[in-house]
């Protein structure tokens, strides 16, 4: 790992932490009303996984692997997204900009919580449950679908911003 | 009179067990069914039914239990005996009927559907029936009544008429019906019945009865159906679109809404509601979300993308750049609305060769292009280009000759060679195979110091070639830029781009004529200074390194010098013997013509010195014909006055010429300059005489100084002095003497005033005088005396002074 990987990975979380809520809110517009207006109740997180991130972890250990699942699952579930969003708003040049953006990052984070998780604790590998692909969905659950993701991402990365 | 009522076949109220209301119906051209009842109800055996349709033949009989046989169709009318027998198998009751064809119905049988289809994608059910025409003779027009009915009340929606024509075959017949609503919505039927028009039948003819109902369940009914239907459509601008939700038993619907609109409900069953959009507008990339909205805040939706048909393509063009792909471009018209899978779709078909493509299209670009593949042996394209998306559809057709369609790709690796001071030889290669045409190529010939060319040269095409041509009188040394471009020679469509540049520089040649040369000789006599201006860079074809100067007594040289660069004058001593100067200018590729210049100064009488006038931004130099000037007029000067050293400078006239304007940019204003005019004859040069002038006058620097002489009580005497030439800066032409009354500073007030009384001026224009003596004077008075000194250009500053008179 490099010297400063520990540093590195918690600006990484703090710039996801900083731009989350604008990309969650970008997102919304894009997908047209009442994406914005009924946020609440279209993009509520029942019967929907999303990992945890409990701010009362034990060791750094914890938090280490609580957060290479986070970022894992968001890695692909941002996947989801953008090839969904390609497809149904080609035109928004922004909305994707800031997805491209935001999955370069969690994916620079994976690559340094693999290593710290290696160096540190001997943790070779992780079990890592994702969410369900949208590939093959109807547009409307898969404009829901990156809703419950990106309204959970916005609350969880504050937290995961908070601990380190 | 009992026997011929009974022949009545009509509706009677007869004997107990006799028959009536005979009725004969055909559903064929080949038998018929005729029913009965009996008058009154009993139990009764048997009945005889005999027919006769002719009094000539026996008549047939038929034993039957029910009120009805089937018998062959009768061209003529029939005479028909039902006997009712009692269950004893007596014959208990008769009637007579004769039936005219007149009397005899015909109504097809009901029609049975074979199946009801539903594609739910496109919202259409398929209708299939036979039209068991084989029972039927040729050509008969056939009616079938289709009525469409949906929900759990089966409501009408829609009733048709369709017609086809019998073939004496059994036809399977199909009929699709779109529905305005989606049919996931509630449950859809459907049912059909006919009527065949058989041209020469006289009897009653009448629809058939019903079908069977056949049906399609809507997801209403199933137990899983939820949700919100259609699916992921597309529609045009403008249609309207009905939305169902589905929702499971005891459910109820709070809301739908379509976009951020809420919509009025329609009814459709216990677990279908429906809403209708009326004159769609388009929606955004994303579409326009419909959103059902269920009690528990329970949403569920489906996207609705509206948007246009494609339009027509508009400047449908296709050119090739290389004889291997064609390329096809077009403007697209108004942007669809409609993106990723709903995107519009385009496709090239090539009509001669029957080669159809698809082409993939990058719709965030302005351009639309599709490249077609070059096809062997074929000259002419008719293309039509098809643009389709789930809404409409359009084409746009061209008809082109390949070879008259030809766009060059840009010509690359252009490269410059040669060997010369005035030819190039040029290569450059062009991506592309063009063996059908010839070439028309252009180049660009640019330099610094000459206007931009451009050349044309015909070459046959080539295949993947290197293509040359040869440029000729170029100016040696000369750094030039040579691009390319090419087109098709014999019809012209488009040049192609410009190649990039390549910079050549030419060869050096000879300096094409010897330098401009003039000598001074010096005041002794005994060295001549001889000066040459640098050849122009057209004229020098090199880099001049240096000038040869030799000094000829007939062809013998005496002096010989090599002057390196960059200076531009030598001395040489003369002797005893004045000689002829040559001077060669020398490059590396040789040496220019001589430039021979005489060292004889002839003696000159009577040089005088003259006036020269300024004109534009020059100085105008005049002068008479001289005899014997048979070799041209020099103006010599220099470009600085005074002690500095002189920068010499000339101009060369012929010997025609009287006048000349001397123009150099180093003429500065208020400088005065001094030309000397020689003129050339055959023993030598004469100097004919002097001229001053300033290219523009400007007014002197600073007033003369000057000082009081004398004062008595009336008169005051002023004396002054010459002002430098330097500070001249023009031909003085007179001094201007100011006086009035007062104490030092008070005359500036007054010089100011116009038409003061007390101010005085005295203007002297005899540049000989230096002093001047004022009179009528107060005694004992302050006067202050402002001198000021004037040329063309204006007024000097003025010098002051202050004087008291003497006491009267």
């Amino acid at each position: 790992c490099r010297s400063n990987v520990y540093e590195q990975t918690r600006k990484q979380v703090a710039l996801l932490n900083a731009t989350a809520q604008d990309l969650f809110s970008l997102y919304l517009k894009c997908q047209g009303e009442p994406f914005s207006s009924e946020t609440d109740k279209l993009c509520s997180p029942n019967g929907f996984f999303f990992p945890d991130f409990h701010e009362n972890r034990t060791s750094e250990k914890e938090v280490m692997v609580a957060m290479y699942k986070l970022f894992a699952f968001l890695n692909a579930s941002l996947g989801n997204i953008t090839r969904d969003q390609e497809e149904l708003n080609p035109t928004a040049k922004e909305l994707l900009d800031r997805l491209h953006n935001t999955t370069k990052t969690t994916q620079g984070l994976i690559s340094n919580l693999t290593c710290l998780l290696c160096k540190n604790y001997n943790i070779f590998q992780v079990d890592v449950r994702y969410g369900p692909n949208s590939k093959g969905k109807r547009a409307f659950k898969k404009k829901q679908q990156g809703c419950q993701v990106l309204r959970k991402y916005v609350q969880v990365i504050s937290h995961a911003a908070r601990i380190l | 009179i009992l026997c011929l009522t009974s022949l009545i076949c009509s509706q009677e109220i007869g004997s107990p067990g006799e028959p009536q209301n005979l009725k004969c119906i055909m559903h064929n051209l080949h038998k018929m069914i005729c029913t009965w009842d009996v008058s009154s109800k009993g139990r009764y055996g048997q009945t005889d039914f005999c027919y006769a349709t002719s009094d000539l033949l026996p008549p047939v009989c038929i034993k039957t239990r029910e009120k009805r046989v089937e018998i062959p169709v009768s061209e003529s009318s029939f005479t028909v005996i039902i006997t009712t027998n009692s269950i004893y198998g007596a014959a208990f009751a008769t009637k007579k009927f004769v039936i005219h064809k007149k009397d005899i119905s015909f109504i097809p049988l009901a029609p049975h559907i074979l199946s009801l289809t539903p594609d739910f994608s496109t919202s259409t059910l398929n209708l299939k029936w036979s039209d068991n025409g084989s029972v039927f003779p040729y050509g008969l027009d056939a009616f079938w009544q289709i009525e469409i009915l949906r929900k759990e009340t089966m409501e009408k929606v829609t009733q048709v008429i369709y017609h086809s024509k019998l073939t004496h075959e059994n036809i399977i017949l199909s009929w699709n019906w779109t529905s305005d609503m989606p049919l996931e919505c509630t449950s859809h039927y459907a049912k059909i019945r006919s009527y065949i028009n058989i041209t020469d039948f006289v009897g009653h003819k009448d629809w058939s009865d019903w079908s069977p109902v056949e049906k399609v369940p809507g997801k209403d009914t199933e137990p899983n159906g939820s949700g919100v239907f259609p699916q992921d459509t597309v529609v045009a601008v403008g249609s309207d679109v009905t939305i169902c939700c589905i929702h499971e038993e005891g459910q109820q619907i709070q809301q739908m809404t379509y976009g951020s609109e809420i919509y009025p409900l329609i009814h459709l069953s216990s677990r279908s509601s429906a809403i209708r959009v009326v004159n769609a507008s388009a929606s955004d990339a994303s579409g326009t979300n419909v959103v059902c909205t269920l009690s528990q805040d329970w949403m569920d939706g489906t996207v609705l993308f509206v948007g246009y048909a494609p339009d027509t393509p508009q400047n449908l063009s296709c050119e090739t750049s290389n004889f291997l792909i064609i390329k096809c471009t077009w403007k697209p018209g108004k942007p669809s609305g409609l993106y990723g899978k709903r995107r519009t779709k385009y496709s090239l078909l090539e009509r001669i060769s029957g080669k159809n493509i698809s082409c993939e299209v990058n719709e965030m670009s302005r351009e639309r292009v599709c490249g077609f593949p070059v096809l062997a042996d074929q000259k002419t394209y008719s293309f039509t280009l098809g643009v389709s998306n789930p809404v409409g559809q359009a084409e746009s057709s061209l008809l082109v000759d390949l070879t008259q369609r030809v766009h060059p790709k840009t010509p690359e690796k252009l490269i410059a060679s040669g060997n010369s001071s005035t030819d190039v030889h040029l290569h450059w290669y062009i991506n592309g195979s063009f063996t059908e045409i010839w070439l028309l190529c252009q180049i660009e010939i640019s330099s610094g110091h000459s206007e931009q060319k451009l050349q044309n040269v015909s070459m046959a095409g080539g295949k993947f070639s290197t293509y040359t041509a040869q440029l000729n009188s170029l100016h040696p040394y000369t750094k030039y830029q040579f691009k390319v471009r090419c087109s098709a020679a014999e019809h012209f469509w488009r040049w192609s781009d410009w190649s990039r540049a390549e910079e050549y520089t030419t060869l050096e040649a000879q300096p094409a004529r010897g330098p401009d040369v003039w000598r001074e000789r010096s005041p002794s006599g005994r060295s001549l200074k001889i000066f040459w201006k640098p050849l122009s860079l057209s004229e020098a074809n090199g880099k001049i390194v240096s000038h040869e100067v030799s000094c000829y007594l007939l062809d013998t040289p005496l002096e010989y010098k090599e002057v390196t660069e960059p200076s531009h004058s030598t001395e040489i001593k003369l002797g005893k013997n004045d000689c002829v100067i040559s001077v060669v200018a020398k490059n590396h590729a040789g040496s220019s013509p001589p430039t021979k210049i005489m060292s004889v100064e002839l003696p000159s009488d009577d040089v005088r010195t003259e006036h020269a006038v300024a004109l534009g931004n020059g100085i105008y130099i005049s002068w008479t014909s001289y005899p014997n000037v048979t070799c041209g007029y020099i103006v010599k000067w220099c470009h600085s006055s005074g002690a500095e050293h002189c920068s010499v400078d000339w101009e060369k006239f012929l010997s025609n010429t009287t006048d000349a304007v001397i123009k150099s940019v180093l003429f500065r204003p208020g400088v005065r300059y001094n030309f000397s005019l020689y003129g050339c004859k055959s023993s030598g040069y004469q100097l004919l005489k002097n001229i001053t002038g300033y290219m523009k006058e400007l007014p002197p620097k600073r007033a003369p100084n000057f000082t009081v002489e004398e004062t008595s009580s009336d008169s005051i005497l002023v004396k002054w002095e010459d002002i430098p030439i330097e500070d001249c800066q023009g031909f003085l032409e007179g001094y201007r003497l100011s006086f009035a009354k007062g104490e030092k500073d008070a005359l500036k007030s007054r010089l100011s005033e116009s038409g003061n009384p007390e101010l005085k001026v005295k203007n002297i224009t005899d540049l000989t005088k230096k002093s001047l003596r004022i009179l009528d004077l107060q005694g004992k008075t302050s006067y202050q005396l402002d001198l000021q000194a004037y040329t063309a250009g204006g007024m000097s500053p003025a010098n002051s002074l202050y004087v008291v008179t003497k006491e009267d």
